[in-house]
């Protein structure tokens, strides 16, 4: 027999707050921080930008500072058209994230919604499954590609072709999570006490499910970063002379005999923020939410 | 097994319908009038007037959308306003190099994924299993762009050792492979990370079965008990992943041919929709959009062939 004793020894240790658990991940720390300095840097950039990111200067291609013919006015050196490359960086960044997050936060909120109604009222799960299934069969560049086909190229028709593109994925692991939580004792409890389904909606079903949510839709950002950086690069995207990562990666194409440092570095940040963000992702997920580690 | 691959077949007609709609609605949608634009900048009223005739923009929507399909169901998909040939031959011309370019792809990747996977579970916690998984996130982290660019850099530029501009010939002919050598790295380079992975987890998994523990306590040696029944079973989420990964294989393909100037659909359609070419364009996203569907169908048919409990 158990006493009351044994019991406390056997009850688990008592579980540090998720973010404590998180901080102790080095990899994950560093990868938080260093997205955080570029978050700053892309919401400053008017203010931290050392130069006019679109006016061109007789010093083209000048190489970043580092290196022999290299100019501490121009720290990473400039483009083919002589403009800052540093500052363009900052605005270019601005633009990628505006872009990533702007998609993801859309695409997340009608996919979310659609897995949640799909969940709630049993009677809609086929037609929301439906709709789902031919999206699913788009991929995210074919979207892209059909978009801009129709409206010409610009951030726009590539923001709402990611926005699509996150929608199956999404409403697919929202209705699995709303699912389960549809099927917990409070739920009815809930029922039983007369709420309207607004209600049962809103403060019980989108409460326990979001941050499962949320954290399947931050391990979906690096990927629509990656492909919304593969559209600009195509020449799909933003217009010059707006900066923009993998316009700038583009631009660079044809001096990379003798400029590499175009091409290569905004390649390497667009490689670092979506790094960090998988990382990240990673890292919270295993920490808040082990269950969508399959 | 009959009547499983009948139903997958089921399955893909909504979602050809479509494909079949995305692709009128391309046509419809241009801005402006879609008879000025299929007849060019250059052409007469009276050639305009032939076009929306022909087209049949002077009838209700759905009726141009069945005449649409049944156009499209006899292959017929217009002419492409630059180089005035049918749509239907440009795509025929760049089926096969994208065809080509996909399995020369798969081809290295993923046994080179599959075996990495392995090697991670097997020494699991080890360096080999930190450097696999370091690797693999950092490969599911680069843009594809800067792979091909690095390759053209150093393999093409610096080092001289492939060509990295267009195609060299079909795949079987030296020069076929040695153009095809640069893209298919590309390609295949954003296809390791995930492959290994998913192999590495798999193979974890299986090594915990009971039929491993039988076949190490028959006496079999290490090498045998995970080539034979570890990793064997273990592919089975490795195909299904392949068919998850269609949809970059081929958004990766489109950047790719793009850069190595491949002659394959994915160049076609950016190059189409960068000249405002709607026939041709729209052609190219359909086959695109096809060829996805038609490694979905296949990838599921293979795992109902793999996996003798998918019965249901």
């Amino acid at each position: 027999m158990t006493t009351v004793e044994d019991a406390a020894l056997d009850a688990p240790a008592p579980v540090q707050p998720w973010w404590q658990r998180l901080l102790r991940d080095p990899a994950a720390l560093v990868a938080a921080l260093v997205l955080l300095v570029i978050v700053l840097c892309a919401v400053f950039a008017p203010l931290i930008a050392p130069h006019d990111p679109y006016a061109s200067s007789r010093a083209v291609m000048k190489p970043p500072a580092w290196s022999p013919r290299g100019d501490w006015t121009w720290p990473l050196g400039t483009d083919g058209q002589g403009r800052d490359m540093l500052s363009r960086l900052f605005y270019g960044t601005r633009l990628t994230l505006i872009i990533g997050v702007v998609s993801v936060g859309l695409g997340g909120v009608f996919g979310s919604l659609m897995g949640l109604l799909a969940a709630f009222r049993p009677g809609l799960d086929p037609w929301v499954m439906r709709i789902v299934d031919v999206l699913l069969s788009f991929p995210a560049i074919l979207l892209g590609l059909a978009l801009v086909a129709v409206s010409g190229p610009g951030a726009a028709p590539v923001v709402m072709a990611l926005a699509i593109a996150t929608i199956p994925d999404c409403a697919r692991i929202a209705r699995s999570i709303a699912v389960s939580v549809m099927k917990q004792e409070y739920i009815e409890a809930g029922r039983a006490l007369g709420l309207s389904d607004g209600a049962l909606f809103l403060r019980y079903l989108v409460r326990n499910c979001i941050s499962s949510i949320m954290i399947f839709i931050s391990l979906r950002f690096g990927q629509i970063i990656l492909i919304g950086a593969a559209l600009s690069f195509l020449g799909l995207g933003a217009r010059p002379p707006t900066a923009e990562l993998g316009m700038m990666a583009a631009q660079g194409r044809d001096f990379l005999l003798y400029a590499p440092h175009i091409a290569v570095i905004p390649s390497v940040l667009i490689f670092v923020i979506v790094l960090a963000a998988n990382i990240l992702g990673d890292a919270l997920r295993d920490v808040l939410d082990p269950r969508l580690r399959s | 097994m009959l009547t499983q691959i009948a139903n997958r077949l089921l399955i893909s007609i909504p979602v050809l319908f479509g494909v079949l709609l995305l692709g009128f609605g391309l046509l419809i949608l241009v801005p402006g009038d879609p008879a000025i634009v299929m007849a060019g900048p250059t052409a007469t009223p009276d050639v305009v007037e032939a076009i929306r005739q022909e087209m049949g923009l002077d009838r209700p929507v759905l009726v141009q959308f069945f005449s649409y399909l049944g156009r499209v169901l006899q292959g017929d998909l217009g002419r492409s306003l630059i180089s005035n040939k049918t749509v239907v031959s440009e795509l025929l011309a760049a089926i096969g190099p994208t065809a080509e370019l996909m399995v020369a792809c798969l081809v290295w990747s993923v046994p080179l994924g599959i075996a990495l996977g392995t090697l991670a579970a097997v020494y699991r916690g080890s360096l080999i299993d930190r450097a696999v998984m370091a690797v693999s996130v950092a490969g599911v982290s680069l843009p594809i762009f800067f792979i091909c660019l690095m390759m053209i850099h150093f393999v093409g530029v610096q080092w001289r050792l492939l060509p990295f501009i267009g195609r060299g010939g079909p795949l079987w002919t030296v020069e076929g492979l040695r153009h095809i050598a640069l893209p298919a790295l590309s390609l295949g380079a954003i296809f390791i990370g995930p492959v290994a992975r998913m192999t590495r987890s798999s193979v974890l998994e299986v090594l915990k079965l009971d039929h491993v523990r039988t076949a190490r306590a028959k006496g079999l040696s290490e090498t045998r008990v995970i080539l034979k029944h570890g990793l064997r079973n273990a592919l089975i989420p490795v195909v299904t992943l392949i068919g998850l990964q269609a949809g970059y294989l081929v958004g990766g393909a489109v950047v790719t041919e793009s850069i190595f100037s491949y002659p394959g659909i994915g160049r076609l359609a950016v190059g189409a929709i960068l000249s405002s070419d709607f026939p041709l364009a729209q052609g190219a996203i359909l086959i695109l959009a096809l060829g996805f569907i038609l490694i979905n169908m296949v990838v599921d048919i293979l795992y109902a062939l793999l996996d003798p409990r998918v019965q249901a």
